[in-house]
């Protein structure tokens, strides 16, 4: 958009009318925050000083109403529009790649309905997850979804890349949480899913918005499961000899129970991450665990942990580690802490059957040593299912390319080859954190010609391609 | 144009998006300018090459200094130290918003940030004509919330302790360094202060309004100022007073009442239990709000509120809304500010009530 051009002005207080003059802004300094979010080239562009990708215009609409009449306005002018929640994922969804509108979503805060009755508490999606969270603990109640982004991330933003928190082995990942949900799609009109998740009336409507980025429409209203806080919550940390015994005893556990958290770590990340944050430092896979509950149903639970780690032969730690490294849970993320430009790196989590997990892990392994022998690889099994696991492991290059555009190619061509990796040998472009810009050109190789179902919802939802464009390949 | 600590700061905020939740503006406003990520990165843009512009100005005045976020950030990080230097900057470049500059003249002429006369301390009545122990109660209070100051000065005289107060009080500089920040002038402004307090020989000073008690507890010796005297917050001195027996309170009958732990004094000068003490000393049996000790939500500041009331209104209401969530319906303050905003966006239904007031009656005093 020409912000010289007469147009603009339409656009402009068209959009004040929708939301109210203070809720629009085109500030050089609004637009400028907007233009950077947790991806690592987005970040890696502003620390080079690049320019940044902006938007137009910043709009904050504050109920479901306002998001329609702002999307009605964008559909007609054929105006991009980029959903912005917490802004704090990592793939690059929330980056503004085509101007336009930038919709800031945080006002969309309200708590609308705590039901106790039915478990589950309706709110609006730009709340803050941190602090939904102490609302449900004031009244006894968890929403047991703790990604280290809770406090930054919109529940928006998780409904939107479909994310995990770290209790997910036994309460599920957020669109296990999710009953409901309210979208605005791009003609304005406001859709509301089945109240419930579970129905035979054709497919799962909600499921075709949980995880679609932006690019079908606006999430603006769920309701969430809540969970009482549990009576007790017993931490136990082991050491595997290699990471193929942890996994093999992850398997069996589940087989049995479902810990609320179970990590493996492998020998490299026991070595670094745990070691420095945990101060544990000995050869081997650290795995910690959490049962929680009913105490007497968690105590059952806590012999057949030990009992299963003993046939492997590992080696019982206690629960000191497992509770230290609760407390230090989201320390992991905080300056210092936490990967940083200048460096590149990147988070390849993958998900596939207990099959191959491990060929997925070896694979990569054997790609670094190979081809990137300066680059590090670490990686830990933490989101555990019946028939498989999660790997989130790390790439990390701690001298990239001074050139822009060669750190770049390098941080995109490591991508590129580790997720074809994952999809020769089972496993999914990524787990939880998504697709957005960064993977985007990635999701035909993974669907094929599943990939219509997605082109198709596209074409008729958002016939002018506004939503989140050249996000997740759509 | 940054300090070399005021850099590093912005270096490890500029990227950090970990205490997001616990900004009272942007929970509020929802305007993500409001993050200690957005000034670190506006400003590492100027460092880069961008020009410091005055939204940006603007914006670094969009925070109650509160310390929410420092006290969320486990690696110790605190964006106030550049976001201080960065209105010290707005300042040199001529950016500092009309609204912010119309307390900066209001200052200059009366000494506040009101645009009135500073209202006279009305503590000064109940003084003795020599003591070494001075009672300050700040600008806010006298001018704002004088019954505040009358109940203490009356607490202090019915405990039998001599004092001196000063009808007409010299400023502790605390405006203005959280205005223009740590320059030369803010220094400069606290030496009436300094001055009348070395003439008097005075050992302690015992401060009302927690706002003064940590500039003059943390920020003198920064800026290489002695107070030559001990700084005692008003709530631990009348805790300590009824730990001696001096004061004797008698139980009031306050239902559905909470406490508000304001930011300066729960956080800057991590004190929380002297005001619980009282209350239960007056047999008060008050409801604690979840977000409340460390973790207390900042309702606003009088600095915002008069540069910005729309902020403040919202903010105020979201503190309001954690009284309703506990089920209270009077609201006991301890700080003037705070005492003074909560009363003024006061929903319907609800009460406010402030904590020397309460012990004055509970006291006879």
């Amino acid at each position: 958009m020409q912000r010289s051009d007469y147009l603009f002005y339409y656009v402009l207080t068209q959009l004040e009318d929708a939301v109210g003059r203070e809720n629009v802004s085109t500030r050089q300094s609004d637009r400028e925050i907007h233009s950077v979010d947790n991806f690592l080239l987005s970040r890696l562009w502003e620390d080079r000083g690049m320019p940044p990708a902006l938007c137009d215009i910043i709009v904050r609409p504050g109920s479901t109403e306002e998001v329609s009449k702002v999307l009605q306005i964008a559909n007609y002018y054929k105006l991009p529009v980029t959903p912005w929640g917490g802004g704090s994922g990592s793939q690059g969804g929330a980056i503004q790649v085509a101007g336009g509108v930038l919709v800031d979503t945080k006002r969309l805060n309200q708590i609308l309905e705590f039901n106790e009755d039915s478990m589950y508490v309706t709110v609006g999606t730009g709340i803050n997850v941190q602090q939904l969270e102490w609302y449900v603990n004031e009244r006894g109640y968890s929403l047991m979804h703790y990604p280290s982004s809770m406090g930054c991330g919109t529940l928006g933003g998780f409904l939107s890349h479909n994310g995990i928190g770290v209790l997910s082995t036994k309460y599920g990942k957020i669109d296990d949480m999710c009953l409901n949900l309210q979208v605005v799609i791009p003609n304005g009109d406001v859709i509301n899913s089945s109240p419930v998740p579970k129905y035979a009336s054709g497919p799962n409507l909600a499921a075709m918005f949980l995880g679609s980025e932006g690019t079908l429409g606006i999430i603006t209203k769920a309701s969430m499961r809540i969970y009482k806080t549990p009576q007790c919550r017993r931490f136990r940390a082991f050491l595997f000899k290699n990471i193929t015994d942890g996994l093999a005893c992850g398997r069996d556990i589940m087989r049995y129970i479902k810990p609320s958290i179970m990590r493996l770590y492998d020998e490299a990340e026991t070595a670094s991450i745990i070691k420095d944050v945990l101060g544990f430092a000995a050869p081997g896979a650290f795995m910690n665990l959490a049962v929680e509950g009913i105490p007497e149903i968690v105590d059952i639970e806590e012999k057949i942990i030990k009992d299963c780690c003993a046939k492997y032969g590992a080696q019982d730690l206690g629960a000191d580690y497992g509770e230290k490294w609760w407390k230090n849970r989201v320390t992991f993320f905080f300056p210092g802490h936490a990967l940083d430009v200048p460096k590149v790196f990147g988070t390849l989590d993958t998900v596939a059957t207990y099959s191959n997990i491990e060929k997925i892990y070896w694979a990569r392994k054997k790609l670094f040593a190979e081809n990137y022998p300066d680059v590090r690889y670490i990686a830990h099994f933490s989101h555990w299912y019946e028939w498989g696991v999660m790997v989130y492991d790390r790439f990390i290059i701690d001298n990239p390319p001074v050139d822009t555009a060669e750190a770049i190619r390098l941080h995109n061509k490591i991508w590129v080859e580790n997720v074809r990796l994952a999809l020769a040998n089972g496993g999914t472009i990524n787990h939880h954190h998504g697709v957005g810009i960064k993977l985007g050109h990635l999701m035909k190789e993974m669907f094929g010609p599943g990939m219509q179902v997605f082109q198709g919802l596209k074409e008729k939802l958002d016939p002018n391609y506004i939503m989140n464009p050249f996000k997740m390949g759509l | 144009m940054l300090s070399e600590n005021a850099i590093k700061n912005r270096a490890a905020c500029r990227r950090c998006w970990m205490c997001r939740h616990l900004c009272p503006i942007g929970l509020k406003t929802g305007r993500e300018n409001t993050t200690p990520r957005a000034k670190g990165l506006m400003l590492d843009l100027v460092d880069k090459g961008r020009e410091y512009s005055p939204s940006m100005a603007a914006d670094m005045y969009e925070c109650f200094l509160c310390g929410a976020c420092a006290s969320g950030c486990e690696t110790g990080f605190d964006s106030r130290i550049f976001i201080r230097e960065a209105r010290t900057w707005a300042v040199a470049e001529n950016m500092v918003p009309v609204a912010v500059t119309a307390l900066l003249d209001s200052l200059k002429k009366y000494g506040n940030i009101f645009g009135v006369p500073t209202g006279k301390n009305t503590a000064a009545a109940y003084a003795a004509d020599k003591a070494d122990i001075l009672f300050y109660a700040g600008p806010t209070a006298t001018t704002k919330t004088p019954e505040m100051v009358t109940a203490a000065a009356k607490l202090l005289v019915k405990a039998g302790v001599p004092f001196i107060a000063w009808e007409n009080e010299p400023v502790s500089g605390a405006e203005l360094a959280d205005i223009v920040g740590h320059v030369d002038e803010t220094v400069e402004s606290v030496k009436p202060l300094l001055e009348k307090i070395k003439a008097l020989a005075i050992k302690k000073v015992v401060v009302l309004d927690p706002y003064q008690a940590k500039v003059m507890r943390h920020d003198y010796p920064e800026w290489g100022l002695e107070l030559g005297a001990e700084v005692v917050t008003a709530t631990a001195f009348l805790a300590e007073l009824v730990l001696q027996g001096k004061l004797s309170p008698t139980p009031l009958k306050i239902k559905n009442a909470t406490y508000h732990d304001t930011s300066r004094l729960a956080r800057d000068l991590d004190e929380t239990q002297p005001a619980r003490d009282l209350l239960a000393a007056m047999g008060i049996d008050f409801k604690e709000m979840f977000l409340n000790l460390q973790r207390t939500r900042c309702p606003g500041d009088e600095i915002t509120a008069a540069h910005s009331p729309a902020i403040v209104e919202l903010t105020v209401g979201a503190r309001w809304d954690d009284v309703e969530r506990c089920g209270a319906t009077t609201l006991i303050a301890a700080c003037p500010t705070s005492f003074h905003l909560m009363d003024v966006y006061r929903p319907e239904g609800k009460v406010t009530a402030n904590l020397y007031e309460l012990m004055a009656e509970a006291c006879g005093a």
